[in-house]
């Protein structure tokens, strides 16, 4: 399995704070890959390093050979990745279509394809093609923040708590997503304080507590493990 | 006829408001951060073309292209050199750099030009069309000025709306990092919206001196001022907003002015802006965000 992105010892820090301790993984082609752990622990800052949004100290960050460590963070698109942020951040006051349309910033090729088959995907996004997406569900908003990501037709998709704030059926329905759009090709790195959910799609996963890699292994391995059940599966 | 002739002044000082806000608000809804060196901008246009008529003798058109040239660069440069290294600094810091570069650019002009006010002759050397027996006359200014600036907010408009980068602009100003990660380049995205803004200054200072000729390193700076409260009144951030209040505001102006006192105009211009601070902070046409989650 060819690697799409390795990471190795990355060490973040917002002003004083040490926020990331010599973390390292890896993303295989073809994997769903989950990060999970409580608030706090780094997961969003993990992403953020990656999309270059935040800069690692040492260490260095690989996607499929190259070191991106110090590529800037509107670069990283055109290389295959995309970044569903944490709390979506859809452009509020631009149209559905709109923010499809910048979702292809950098592959106007893919446009019409693109977003036919973003419409395709989430039908609710089509019926709403011309409304503000400030006006839409928090549900909607994720999958328009989802529908966007694919624009660039990514190798890669990190997905920041797709399932925040979102209710139970709509938290399965995202997660049928996910499953679907890495069974079309899509290497995806989720991470999620939804850790039941995530692990059981999860081809492998790591913990992450208090900016380090506490734990790894197969998302099989981890869900059954005594310490992360008792930390994070509530039992 | 003088409520008519007033109207139709005020509206012409109030497009060229309108198109000096314009800059104020685009900068502002890109980068947060309130441009004062905007005004100084115009002055420079106006000292341009004035050049380039006076001193080379090249067509009127002509020198307003150099000026939009020279101001464009101008506005690149200074978001470049002063705003930029900025870019995480608090918006404190930045307020200070922009009235600093206000300054510079007053003082620069001040060594190139001197003190003493140059007499602009007007760009627009058509004469003027009267009406109603010569009770009404309009200058061809006027018109010229009204035009131009409707010409540039449709354009500014359908830019925004339909075009990728106008659209990057838009993105850009709602959610910088959310952009970022779409591929758009922030930092280009922050320059071609300086880029624009000071051509567009170029244009308001040719047409601002066309209708009062007398250009000096100050010139640049009242009008500057008014135009942010223009921007301010109209909404902040907000293009059809900028065209609002800056035609209102050069209503109330004129009108105050022959209504009311000359030395007032002034102080009621900016009365006006008090009070709809007071009544509506965000401005006439001010977005208000409606966030769902």
């Amino acid at each position: 399995m060819a690697e799409i992105l390795n990471i190795e010892n990355i060490n973040v820090y917002y002003g004083q704070i040490h926020a990331l301790k010599d973390v390292s993984l890896k993303v295989n082609e073809g994997e769903i890959v989950a990060l999970i752990g409580a608030n706090g622990a780094g997961k969003t800052t993990t992403l953020r390093t990656i999309s270059g949004l935040l800069r690692s100290k040492t260490g260095s960050i690989k996607l499929m050979g190259n070191d991106i460590s110090h590529t800037e963070a509107h670069k990283l698109v055109s290389m295959g990745v995309a970044h569903v942020p944490e709390g979506r951040h859809v452009f509020l006051q631009m149209t559905v279509q709109e923010n499809l349309e910048m979702g292809a910033y950098t592959n106007s090729a893919n446009l019409k394809e693109g977003i036919a088959d973003v419409y395709e995907r989430f039908p609710r996004l089509k019926h709403r093609m011309n409304q503000i997406a400030g006006t839409l569900s928090g549900g909607e908003q994720q999958m328009l923040a989802m529908g966007r990501a694919l624009m660039s037709k990514p190798k890669l998709m990190m997905l920041d708590e797709p399932s925040m704030g979102l209710a139970p059926i709509l938290v399965q329905q995202i997660f049928d997503i996910v499953k679907e759009l890495n069974k079309a090709g899509t290497t995806i790195l989720l991470v999620e304080q939804n850790a039941e959910m995530a692990l059981e799609i999860a081809d492998r996963a790591y913990v992450l507590e208090t900016g380090k890699i506490k734990l790894s292994g197969t998302g099989k391995e981890l869900a059954q493990s005594d310490e992360i059940k008792k930390a994070y599966l509530g039992g | 006829m003088t409520f008519l002739s007033n109207l139709i002044n005020g509206i012409s000082l109030g497009s060229v408001y309108a198109i000096i806000a314009l800059g104020y608000t685009m900068v502002y809804g890109i980068a947060k951060m309130l441009n004062f060196a905007h005004g100084d901008v115009i002055m420079v246009g106006a000292y341009i073309s004035f050049c380039a008529t006076t001193y080379l003798n090249l067509p009127p058109v002509v020198s307003v292209v150099l000026a939009m040239i020279v101001c464009t660069v101008l506005g690149v440069l200074i978001e470049g050199l002063a705003y930029k290294p900025l870019r995480k600094a608090t918006s404190l810091a930045v307020l200070i750099t922009a009235i600093g570069v206000s300054y510079f650019l007053q003082n620069v002009a001040l060594l190139i030009w001197g003190s003493n006010p140059k007499t602009f002759s007007s760009i627009i050397r058509l004469g003027s069309v009267s009406l109603f027996d010569n009770k009404l006359i309009i200058t061809t200014e006027s018109i010229v000025t009204v035009l131009a600036c409707i010409v540039i907010m449709i354009a500014l408009t359908m830019f925004t709306k339909k075009s990728k980068m106008g659209k990057a602009m838009r993105a850009v100003s709602e959610d910088k990092d959310a952009a970022e990660l779409m591929g758009i380049n922030v930092n280009v995205t922050i320059s071609v919206t300086f880029a624009i803004g000071s051509a567009l200054a170029a244009i308001a200072g040719v047409l601002l001196c066309s209708a009062y000729p007398v250009l000096q390193p100050t010139t640049g700076s009242m009008p500057g001022i008014k135009a942010f409260t223009a921007a301010v009144f109209g909404g902040i951030g907000s293009i059809p907003g900028a065209m609002l209040g800056g035609i209102l505001l050069g209503i109330i102006e004129i009108f105050s002015k022959s209504y009311i006192s000359t030395q007032l105009a002034d102080a009621i211009v900016f009365a006006v802006l008090i009070i709809v601070l007071l009544v509506k902070p965000t401005g006439i046409l001010g977005k208000k965000i409606t966030e769902k989650v």
